[in-house]
């Protein structure tokens, strides 16, 4: 089975500055592997060992990326392949149209694995382009995949629901972070994994001609909700009877 | 172009919320909106506009790649300026194919919707809610919008033209649905909800929890951990980024450390109060009323002081 993880080297949020006049400092800001892309690795490397084959990773962005690639390596997939692009210039159809384009160079595969969205952004856009690009049957946000023969059987989450989804192999899917949990590489890995070889391959010839960033950022800003801050001392009782009494003048007790 | 803003959800109510979105964009680009349907017509979908009805798709079940298939058929002959979707996961999956379907972008999960005549622009939380981005699309666009954001359209009933956009092959099969076990009350309406994190040591020990939010006549919540890691509550109880985003009158976190994932999904609720035993917890941030304290002292007191008062 040849199975492709999409993984993005995504800002850490937790990591991320915000200077007094509210603009996020971006530029230097700390990166690692999507938080719900070490599921989508964890998956690819559970459907390998269920059938054999091998696991490529893919990502798209600045030279930075190559970090996480090199994570999902260690975790152990078998190769990478990185799409060189600027990373400020991407927005979901481009990633997209460049993975896809890439997964068509060292393709086809049995199965394409992408969590459902970036830590940092959070369109979740990807996954499902990247299987309408490809020509596949695409079912999102599974919490459990089971292939057998030239079918595979998938639960989605929804959001008060579980569909159980009947798919063809080849297909496209995105993992939700219930689906497992991801295995941590040992030092022993990340040592091998730099001798795993990573494709070098740039998003501008993987684009095609007219192919653009749609969607533009215009600015961003961080104004979070002003909250009072006041912290009730004294005993159990005490502090709970004060924040009752807090709470009744608020108003929000029922 | 027709100078039409099309609207389509799954959900009903969804699409009646993103029916008053879609009334914002049409505004500024002096279009008309238009509710759509596919495979039947939905005698309550509300909506401010003219209504279309596409037919072709076999089933009244229409999955999020039929509904994307049968969307972009009807729009490559109709160009609409813009179709807008809820950002259900069905709907941001349909939305996703539809707009990679027809070679344009696709804004995710955007609310306070405007346009400029020329695109649309909006707003979206990114970095865990740390940060408000504001986008921009050109027209011909595509865009989810962010459920709960916006008020749902009064029903103004009109007469639907239909489109025959021929059939549909479904290549994946749908074998059945199941209900997650729903909490007692649904996270998104409530006014309050008391939410358990990591301080809770054993999973019996949510029932001090569960009767707290009884007793406040909320609904029990948690973090990721509780629902995915441990699995001590059902996934539709997890609150935050990838979970339900909530906001209630009230929000009470209990033994949560406050990590950002968290706060995404509840960092708009009128009030928030949470107990931790650590200080520096980030939870007290984004709180209105802190106590530093023992979950298993403090919430027992709680329920005392409540009765008290009752």
């Amino acid at each position: 089975m040849k199975i492709a993880v999409c993984v993005k080297h995504a800002v850490d949020e937790a990591e991320l500055k915000i200077d007094p006049a509210g603009n996020p400092l971006l530029a230097g800001a700390a990166g690692k592997m999507s938080t719900f892309d070490k599921n989508a690795v964890e998956e690819g490397l559970r459907l390998k060992a269920a059938h054999q084959g091998a696991v490529v990773v893919f990502t798209v962005g600045g030279a930075e990326s190559k970090k996480t690639l090199k994570e999902a390596l260690a975790m152990g997939a078998d190769r990478g392949v990185m799409v060189v692009s600027d990373p400020t210039a991407l927005d979901a159809l481009r990633t997209a149209t460049m993975l896809a384009a890439a997964m068509k160079k060292s393709g086809p595969f049995d199965v394409v694995i992408c969590s459902e969205g970036a830590s940092d952004t959070y369109t979740g856009e990807v996954p499902p382009m990247v299987g309408e690009l490809l020509g596949v049957p695409y079912v999102g946000y599974a919490r459990k995949i089971a292939v057998e023969g030239k079918t595979a059987r998938i639960e989605r989450s929804l959001e008060d629901s579980v569909e159980s989804v009947e798919a063809p192999v080849p297909f496209a899917t995105s993992v939700v972070s219930e689906i497992n949990e991801p295995r941590y590489p040992t030092l022993i890995q990340i040592m091998q994994a730099s001798k795993k070889p990573i494709e070098e391959l740039s998003g501008e010839e993987l684009a095609p001609a007219g192919s653009r960033t749609w969607v533009e950022v215009l600015s961003m800003s961080s104004q979070p909700t002003a909250r009072k801050h006041v912290m009730i001392d004294g005993s159990p009782d005490e502090a709970a009877a004060k924040l009752l009494d807090a709470l009744s003048k608020e108003g929000v007790l029922k | 172009m027709s100078g039409e803003v099309w609207v389509y959800s799954e959900s009903e109510a969804v699409a009646s919320e993103v029916a008053t979105a879609a009334d914002d964009v049409a505004k500024g680009a002096s279009a008309h909106v238009r509710m759509v349907d596919i495979s039947s017509l939905r005698p309550t979908t509300r909506g401010s506009g003219a209504r279309l009805l596409l037919k072709g798709p076999p089933s009244p079940e229409v999955s999020p790649a039929v509904a994307a298939e049968a969307l972009a058929r009807a729009a490559r002959e109709l160009a609409p300026l813009a179709i807008l979707l809820g950002a259900t996961r069905d709907g941001r999956e349909a939305a996703s194919r539809l707009a990679a379907k027809l070679g344009v972008g696709c804004m995710a999960e955007v609310a306070g919707l405007a346009s400029d005549g020329q695109g649309m622009t909006g707003e979206r939380d990114v970095f865990a809610g740390k940060v408000v981005a504001k986008v921009r699309c050109r027209f011909p666009a595509v865009a989810t919008v962010k459920v709960g954001a916006y008020p749902r359209a009064v029903a103004q009933p009109a007469d639907a033209q239909e489109k025959d956009v021929g059939p549909i092959p479904d290549q994946t099969k749908t074998l059945g649905r199941e209900k997650k076990q729903a909490g007692s009350v649904d996270l998104r309406s409530a006014k309050v909800i008391v939410s358990a994190g990591r301080g809770v040591k054993k999973k019996e020990d949510l029932a001090i929890l569960a009767e707290l939010a009884t007793a406040m006549r909320g609904a029990l919540g948690c973090s990721r951990p509780l629902s995915s890691d441990l699995g001590w509550l059902p996934e539709e109880h997890h609150i935050g980024l990838t979970g339900v985003t909530v906001k209630p009158d009230l929000y009470l976190a209990v033994g949560i450390s406050g990590q950002l994932q968290h706060v995404a999904g509840m960092k708009d609720s009128k009030i928030v109060a949470s107990i931790n035993t650590d200080k520096d917890a980030p939870i007290f941030q984004a709180s209105d009323y802190g106590i530093v304290g023992d979950l298993y002292q403090v919430v027992p007191a709680l329920r005392r002081a409540l009765a008290a008062r009752r």
